[in-house]
C-alpha cells in the first residue's frame, strides 16, 4: 500500500500530465513547438499513460484531485515555507508539523492539496 | 531573448562534457541526476516521468544529432536548462534516425512569470541550425568553450 507521500507525488505527476495534454490541445503551443520542428502527435499514448497513472492510487483521491484542478487548473501545490503556492496566503505553522506528513492536507483558503517535496 | 539571457539558465553544475549512459533513458536519468545534485529540482521521479511523457508525445531528437528533452513540472522551481554532450552518440529514437549527441534539456515550472521557457528552447534551436554551432559543440571540453560558443552566436 502506497504512503501518503507517494499518493501525493502520484498526483503530482498526474497534474504534470494533465498539463502536457492540455498544451497538446492549446493552438498556440503546439504552433510555437511545431515551427521550431517538435512533432507531437502521440496525444493518446499520452491518455494512456494517464489511465495508467491513475489506476495506481485510490479513485476517491482520484475524483477529489479532478474536483480542485477543475475548480482552479492546478490542485496540488508543493509546500516551501509558510505560503501556499497556489493562492499566496499564510499557511498556519501546524500544518506544516511532521505528524501531519501522514495525512493529506489543504489549503483552508484555496482547497488546493499540498505535498512534502523531497528533502525539505 | 539576448544570447546573455539565454547562457544565464545554464550553469557548471548544469553540464556534462561526457555522458556516461548509453540509451535513451539512461541519458534522461543520468540529466536529471545530475539537477537533483545540484540542487534545482526537487523531485527526480516526477521530473523523469515527465520527460519520458514528453518523448513519447513525439521524439524530441530533432536530427542532425540533436535532441531537446523539455517539459514543465511541479517537481521545479524555476526555468532550467542544460546541457550534456556524447562524443560517441545514443539512439535516441531521434526524428532522422541518427544517434544523438548534444543534449539540451530545458524544464519549467507550470507557471513562470517570465515566461522565458518556449523563447528559450527556440532560441536553442536555432542556433543549432547553424552546421558551425553545432560542430563547435560537437568538440567542447569545458563549461568555458560552452560559454564561448552561446554567447559567440550574437
Ligand atoms: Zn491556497
Amino acid at each position: 500500500m502506497a504512503t501518503v507521500q507517494e499518493k501525493l507525488l502520484v498526483l503530482v505527476a498526474l497534474q504534470d500530465l494533465d498539463i502536457m495534454i492540455r498544451e497538446c490541445d492549446d493552438k498556440t503551443h503546439t504552433d510555437k513547438l511545431t515551427a521550431m520542428g517538435f512533432t507531437q502527435e502521440g496525444r493518446e499514448d499520452l491518455e494512456e499513460a494517464r489511465k495508467e497513472l491513475v489506476g495506481t492510487i485510490d479513485k476517491a483521491l482520484v475524483n477529489r484531485y479532478e474536483r480542485t484542478a477543475k475548480r482552479l487548473g492546478r490542485a496540488i501545490v508543493p509546500i516551501t515555507g509558510n505560503i501556499c503556492l497556489g493562492c499566496f496566503t499564510i499557511i498556519p505553522t501546524s500544518y506544516t508539523s511532521s505528524e501531519n506528513r501522514d495525512k493529506i492536507m489543504q489549503c483552508e483558503n484555496c482547497g488546493r492539496m499540498f505535498y512534502w517535496p523531497k528533502g525539505s | 531573448m539576448s544570447h546573455e539571457e539565454l547562457f544565464t539558465l545554464f550553469s557548471k553544475d548544469l553540464f556534462i562534457p561526457e555522458l556516461k549512459a548509453k540509451n535513451r533513458d539512461g541519458v534522461l536519468e543520468e540529466m536529471v541526476d545530475q539537477a537533483v545534485e545540484a540542487g534545482v529540482i526537487r523531485d527526480r521521479d516526477v521530473i523523469l516521468g515527465m520527460l519520458k511523457n514528453r518523448e513519447s508525445l513525439g521524439s524530441t531528437g530533432l536530427g542532425e544529432g540533436v535532441a531537446f528533452p523539455h517539459g514543465r513540472s511541479l517537481a521545479i522551481p524555476t526555468l532550467m536548462a542544460l546541457f550534456a554532450r556524447s562524443s560517441k552518440g545514443i539512439d535516441y529514437g531521434a526524428i532522422d534516425g541518427k544517434p544523438v549527441k548534444l543534449f539540451f534539456m530545458f524544464i519549467a515550472p507550470p507557471i513562470e512569470k517570465e515566461n522565458r521557457y518556449l523563447p528559450a528552447l527556440g532560441q536553442v534551436v536555432e542556433l543549432i541550425r547553424d552546421e558551425t554551432s553545432r560542430e563547435e559543440l560537437m568538440g567542447v571540453k569545458t563549461f568555458e568553450d560552452f560559454q564561448k560558443i552561446i554567447l559567440g552566436g550574437e
